[in-house]
């Protein structure tokens, strides 16, 4: 039994299998967020949030869609990232009130301080392009992917990147730096370096990974050539949606911000 | 269905043996030292006509492989990279190539079934199957461990072991390359037209 899904090679089955880790680190992020707002006695729980945050989770590394990113296809693996970085990742930051985040990090603390730094665009941007960059090497992903610690990694990194691509914008106003105007530009430019992945999936002559060329087919005729295709188009498609769909919010919630201000 | 994992592995280490040793040459594939005949036999193609395998290919580049239309990993693998490639390779280099594929489960691949699948990865494949007698003296010919049912769970879902190389004949009707499991599509790409080109007189390109 594995605890994280991974490649094993083995040919693909629909039987329902079990993977611990999924399932504890779903219950340990629940635990943490329940008692943190015990403790910090939050005004409100974003329960929406966290449910969505945790269904997303589940989802993306449980069994089926797991298993079939771990070591099948490409596209779901592209699948998994997009749900960690544009979904998981935003909702778990908004899973934490305002007033939460003010006590986690009061002015003048190091978390302060830090949580700060991060929400500079330029800072988040470098690092979360980087990381997208580096989890879609084909030898980190055909090396990584072998080994249940590596797929691990590689999901970690992806909530990572999610997280450090949506702090600027989700970040309660005494830590964010950006205006609207800003956050606007912010996420044009979160579109510009996951085209380069998407593209060489899209326009490599030969599937980018051995991993996924060499999978057990899980259609018979859906060839490894068709999925890192799709893999490519839908990183860059629903990779892009919603952040243009993030970039109307933040112009109407700011146009109507300003509004309420000329109108007060 | 399910083949185990064991035997699979047990079989394909053996399997990729090769009937000759190995010489490093031009190609990416692993070539034989010693040459291999294409077998002079006589199989039935996948619309029921008799397929004598050395006329039907002489003078081609033939890529031949035993497998089971039920194979769930290996199998559709290979033919669709071969399939994927030959795609891209320019018209020349691909109508010099007959990929040959030779079932080692006739009880359960008919002929229908077998054409079905075997078109569904590029129509200009062709599937073979015979007598069981003939797909063994084929194996045996070409040095390959004989393929074998595992054992089955439920009656009709069994797996069957086989040999995992894809074996090239060049156009003098030798086989001189075989592909192991793994080769990737680049690796294709790289010797498809180096099989063509083999053994061509200088000067005689393709029409």
């Amino acid at each position: 039994m594995q605890w994280w899904c991974a490649a094993t090679g083995e040919p693909w089955s629909w039987s329902w299998q079990w993977y611990p880790g999924v399932h504890l680190a779903v219950l340990v992020l629940g635990i943490v967020w329940y008692r943190l707002g015990r403790a910090q006695q939050w005004s409100s729980r974003p329960w929406g949030w966290f449910f969505t945050a945790v269904v997303a989770l589940l989802a993306t590394l449980d069994w089926p869609v797991g298993k079939l990113g771990a070591g099948y296809l490409a596209s779901v693996h592209t699948l998994q990232f997009l749900l960690l970085t544009l979904l998981v990742a935003p909702a778990l930051l908004r899973s934490i009130p305002a007033d939460g985040w003010q006590r986690l990090a009061t002015p003048g603390s190091r978390s302060f301080s830090a949580l700060r730094f991060l929400a500079h665009a330029l800072i988040a941007l470098v690092a979360y392009d980087t990381l997208v960059v580096i989890t879609h090497f084909p030898a980190v992903v055909d090396g990584a992917m072998q080994t249940q610690l590596g797929s691990f990694a590689i999901d970690l990194a992806w909530l990572v990147a999610g997280l450090l691509l949506w702090w600027p914008i989700a970040a309660p106003a005494s830590l964010g730096r950006l205006g609207m105007f800003g956050k606007m530009g912010y996420l044009f430019a979160a579109t510009i370096v996951p085209t380069i992945p998407a593209m060489m999936m899209v326009f490599s002559d030969w599937p980018l990974y051995e991993l996924y060329e060499l999978a057990p087919r899980v259609v018979t005729h859906f060839s490894a050539n068709d999925d890192i295709k799709l893999a490519g188009l839908s990183m860059k498609l629903f990779g892009d949606i919603p952040l243009w769909i993030a970039t109307a919010v933040v112009f109407f919630k700011g146009t109507a911000h300003t509004r309420r201000i000329a109108g007060a | 269905m399910r083949v185990s994992t064991a035997a699979i592995a047990a079989l394909a280490i053996a399997a990729c043996a090769p009937a000759a040793p190995i010489a490093s040459g031009p190609f990416r594939g692993a070539e034989l030292d010693r040459p291999l005949p294409k077998p002079p036999l006589v199989f039935t193609d996948s619309h029921g006509q008799p397929f004598d395998l050395v006329q039907a290919t002489a003078d081609r580049v033939t890529l031949l492989f035993f497998g089971y239309t039920h194979c769930p990993d290996i199998c559709p693998v290979h033919l669709a990279n071969i399939a994927a490639v030959l795609d891209k390779l320019p018209d020349d280099v691909q109508r010099e190539v007959t990929v040959v594929f030779v079932t080692t489960d006739p009880a359960r691949d008919s002929l229908a079934v077998l054409d079905r699948w075997i078109t569904g990865f590029d129509p200009r494949f062709i599937g073979l199957t015979g007598d069981s007698a003939t797909i063994a003296e084929a194996q045996a010919q070409l040095g390959l461990i004989p393929a074998r049912r595992t054992a089955a769970q439920e009656r009709n879902h069994y797996g069957v072991g086989h040999a995992t190389q894809v074996i090239a004949f060049t156009r003098d009707g030798l086989a001189r390359v075989q592909y192991p499991f793994g080769t990737r599509q680049r690796d294709w790409a790289a010797d498809i037209p180096k099989l063509v080109e083999f053994g061509r007189p200088p000067g005689a390109g393709t029409e």
